[in-house]
């Protein structure tokens, strides 16, 4: 809990589409109310690079974790935050971005930066500062402790109204067949 | 113990009456108790693979599934414990968590999904196990169905559903543990089984995305399209359709599970041909001018005919029908039969003394599940009756019935038959052989077709009855008609002249004008021309009219297209093998300015 008595929320994207927090802007006229709850530390909609995400009270992740720089992300985080949120199907699960997982990493990479259709002289990044790419994209909780998870794909403003006013009340948010969607 | 005996127990404290032998399940559904499951199917056999139907039984220390433990008098069932929702809950984590199962690119996403619900109803928002992603193949070589084993969770019902309702058992599972894969015969594909006969009863019965129908995919959720249910027009069984639409398309068949004979199984006619096959549709009326077709108005189309009508003498005007049409467009067409020379309906070959006045038949569903012997004289089922050759593998690998095939062509009941001849001959041995496989025989069933119509099928019948009559125990064979035409039946009463030979009916006499009404038939077309000289005779006639439903080589060779309905969009009825007057419904609206069949004979005539 902050100074001003809000409590202090810090979002990531990771391997995602963005859909996860774009349905996060469609709390519309919610977010006003949001916002006198919490204090939005960090987050890729207010341009904080990942090493200065102060401690946290929640931290809400969109996307799995698919290389290293994502992995040493989500860590850092994990130790700033005390309620780590999976937000939506990909982190959860691995979704759309763990379809990759059928393939040996090497065929992927060739596959995306060679043989693409609209590619005409590719070739496969090598630069050792660029991020590599696990040999499997994983969920978040195979990595760190997840506390909370939001299913969905993404999930609706609904559902996430749900889950934050369920945690704002001090509550763990429940799911059954009322509120569950994975789509 | 009687099978009809009381029982009763309880099941969640509630006094519950049941029949002896009847399952946990059976009783506790026939209770309105909600049990939930996966592999368990109606009609199947029992698999209790799946355990999202685990019962606590008091005094056991062990859960035991609801679909396969026998109901016991006096004992008490607990359906739902803090227990039994945690282990139904761990199963659907582990079914998760051994594919890759990812909803938002499924296309039985929303709601059509068994695993999707049980998830939703047991509170499923994470997997709490280590997601294996194995590397699984697709299998997208049949013609309308793909197996995605990503999606599988080897419930089995597809497997069951081959080998007990079609009775082919295409389908099995192959390997141990976690590779088990569901394989199509040993190690083929859809496309190269020689054993599959693509009657899509599999993708009916899977309750996940794993086998899906190509032309369903993505078009929309099933639970909320429009069914309407309706009569197959593909073969005169005259099974019944549920038909799914969505935005005035259809969006998959299924068979109508209160139908009388088919009980919800299809064959690949019905299932598929009536909707999925890629088809040029006639929407408007269209007349040569200059050698070419060209789009006209139905007033322009209609008064060419009348002109050339007027200058044809009625006894050089003929009209052929497809034996697909309703009884209404076959009484339309014979109130206008004092207009034309002749009205005839095109059979098949020998299909003539079938369909003339037949006996109506009943309780045929009871004589083909209780039969312990079927004799096919001179008859096609797996060609052109699949319902009946599912009834018939059915019987022979279930009940171990007798199966003698006699002059019938080569097919895959062959390979169940006890005797499968194609010539049959008339030697004292080979009768006395028939009489040895039918000598214990109770309840035959005698399935002829247009090939028991020809002299030498008669021939083999009447062999047949006395070998019947000779026999010291049983009842004389039940006697099934089955035609070719789906309503030849139907047409032939309404007064339309059976056509057997086309050529030779057509060359009886000069025709100048020829009126061939094909309504939705989708094979006459190709038909016409297995014959060189039909071609050439089209050259003879000052107007060919076709009316039909969708593009072929005669409307390519028309003088005038008239647009037809499709069974989709018809009201009427036909008459099926049986005698029953059957109703066609439509199931979506008409397309462009087709009309339907009788009201086009009625304004072309008028």
């Amino acid at each position: 809990m902050s100074t001003n008595g809000k409590i202090k929320v810090a979002t990531m994207w990771l391997s995602g589409c963005s859909g996860c927090h774009m349905s996060f802007l469609d709390l519309d006229e919610r977010l006003l109310e949001l916002g006198k709850a919490i204090d939005l530390k960090a987050s890729p909609i207010v341009d904080i690079k990942f090493d200065q995400i102060p401690e946290v009270d929640v931290g809400i992740v969109e996307g799995c974790v698919n290389n290293n720089e994502q992995e040493e992300h989500l860590r850092h985080l994990r130790d700033r935050c005390k309620i780590l949120v999976a937000l939506g199907d990909c982190a959860i699960m691995g979704n759309v971005p763990a379809l990759r997982n059928q393939f040996p990493v090497d065929a992927v990479l060739q596959r995306g930066f060679v043989e693409t259709e609209s590619t005409q002289i590719g070739e496969i990044p090598m630069d050792p500062v660029m991020p590599r790419l696990l040999a499997k994209a994983r969920p978040l909780k195979e990595i760190v402790k997840v506390d909370v998870s939001i299913p969905g794909c993404p999930p609706d403003a609904d559902t996430i109204w749900y889950a934050l006013t369920e945690l704002l009340a001090g509550r763990m948010p429940k799911w059954d067949e009322r509120n569950l969607k994975y789509d | 113990m009687n099978a009809t005996q009381t029982i009763t127990l309880t099941i969640n404290g509630k006094v519950c009456e049941g029949r002896a032998g009847q399952t946990i399940l059976e009783v506790a559904t026939a209770n309105d108790i909600y049990i939930p499951t996966l592999c368990w199917m109606k009609d199947r056999s029992p698999w209790g693979g799946c355990r999202m139907c685990i019962v606590e039984v008091a005094g056991s220390p062990k859960v035991v599934p609801a679909c396969a433990t026998p109901a016991v008098a006096g004992s008490q069932i607990t359906t739902n414990s803090p227990r039994l929702h945690n282990l139904r809950r761990m199963t659907l984590e582990l079914l998760f968590s051994e594919r890759n199962h990812i909803c938002p690119i499924c296309p039985m996403n929303k709601g059509d999904c068994g695993l999707q619900h049980q998830a939703y109803l047991h509170g499923v928002d994470s997997i709490r196990f280590p997601y294996l992603y194995p590397a699984l193949p697709m299998d997208v070589s049949g013609r309308y169905f793909g197996l995605d084993h990503n999606r599988c969770i080897l419930c089995t019902r597809c497997v069951r559903t081959c080998d007990e309702i079609e009775g082919v058992h295409t389908l099995d599972i192959a390997n141990r543990g976690e590779r088990n894969l569901i394989v199509v015969d040993m190690h083929a594909t859809f496309g190269t089984s020689e054993t599959c006969t693509s009657c899509g009863a599999c993708v009916a019965a899977c309750p996940t995305g794993a086998l899906f129908d190509k032309a369903q995919t993505y078009r929309g959720k099933l639970h909320t399209c429009t069914v309407v249910k309706t009569t197959c027009p593909e073969c005169p069984v005259g099974c019944g359709l549920a038909v799914y639409t969505r935005e005035n398309r259809i969006v998959e068949v299924f068979g109508d599970p209160e139908s009388p004979l088919c009980a919800g199984h299809l064959c690949r006619k019905g299932r598929y041909e009536t909707w999925a096959e890629p088809r040029r549709r006639i929407t408007q009326p269209m007349l040569r001018h200059n050698g070419e077709l060209k789009p006209v108005s139905w007033d322009e189309a209609l008064a060419h005919i009348r002109r050339v009508r007027d200058a044809t003498p009625v006894w050089e005007s003929v009209l052929l029908a497809s034996p697909r049409l309703t009884n209404e467009a076959g009484q339309a067409i014979h109130r206008v039969a004092d207009k034309l020379d002749r009205v005839g309906v095109w059979l098949a070959p020998n299909e003539g003394a079938l369909v003339e006045a037949p006996e109506p038949l009943a309780d045929v569903r009871r004589q083909l599940t209780e039969a312990d012997a079927f004799i096919l004289l001179g008859v096609q089922p797996s060609r052109d009756h699949g319902l009946i050759a599912s009834y018939v593998r059915r019987g022979v690998r279930q009940r171990q019935a007798r199966l003698i095939i006699l002059n019938c062509r080569r097919s895959d009941l062959d390979r169940y038959a006890d005797i499968a001849v194609r010539e049959v001959s008339l030697e004292r041995a080979f009768w006395a052989q028939v009489a040895e496989v039918l000598r214990d025989v109770q309840r035959p069933v005698l399935l002829y077709g247009t090939e028991a119509m020809t002299p030498i099928g008669v021939a083999v019948l009447e062999r047949l009855l006395a070998v019947f009559e000779q026999k010291a125990s049983g009842e004389a064979p039940a006697l099934i008609g089955l035609p070719i035409g789906t309503n030849s039946i139907g047409l032939v009463a309404a007064g339309l002249e059976a056509v057997e030979d086309v050529g030779s009916w057509l060359d009886a006499k000069p025709v100048r004008y020829l009126h061939l009404v094909l309504g939705d038939d989708h094979t006459l077309g190709e038909r016409w021309f297995e014959e060189k000289y039909r071609a050439l005779m089209l050259e003879t006639l000052d107007l060919l009219v076709v009316q039909a439903s969708y593009e072929s080589p005669l409307t390519a060779h028309a003088h005038v297209v008239l647009p037809a309905c499709t069974w989709a969009e018809k009201t009427g009825t036909v008459t099926n093998f049986e005698g029953r007057t059957l109703p066609l419904k439509p199931v979506i609206p008409v397309r462009g300015q087709a009309r339907d069949d009788a009201a086009i004979v009625e304004a072309v005539y008028a």
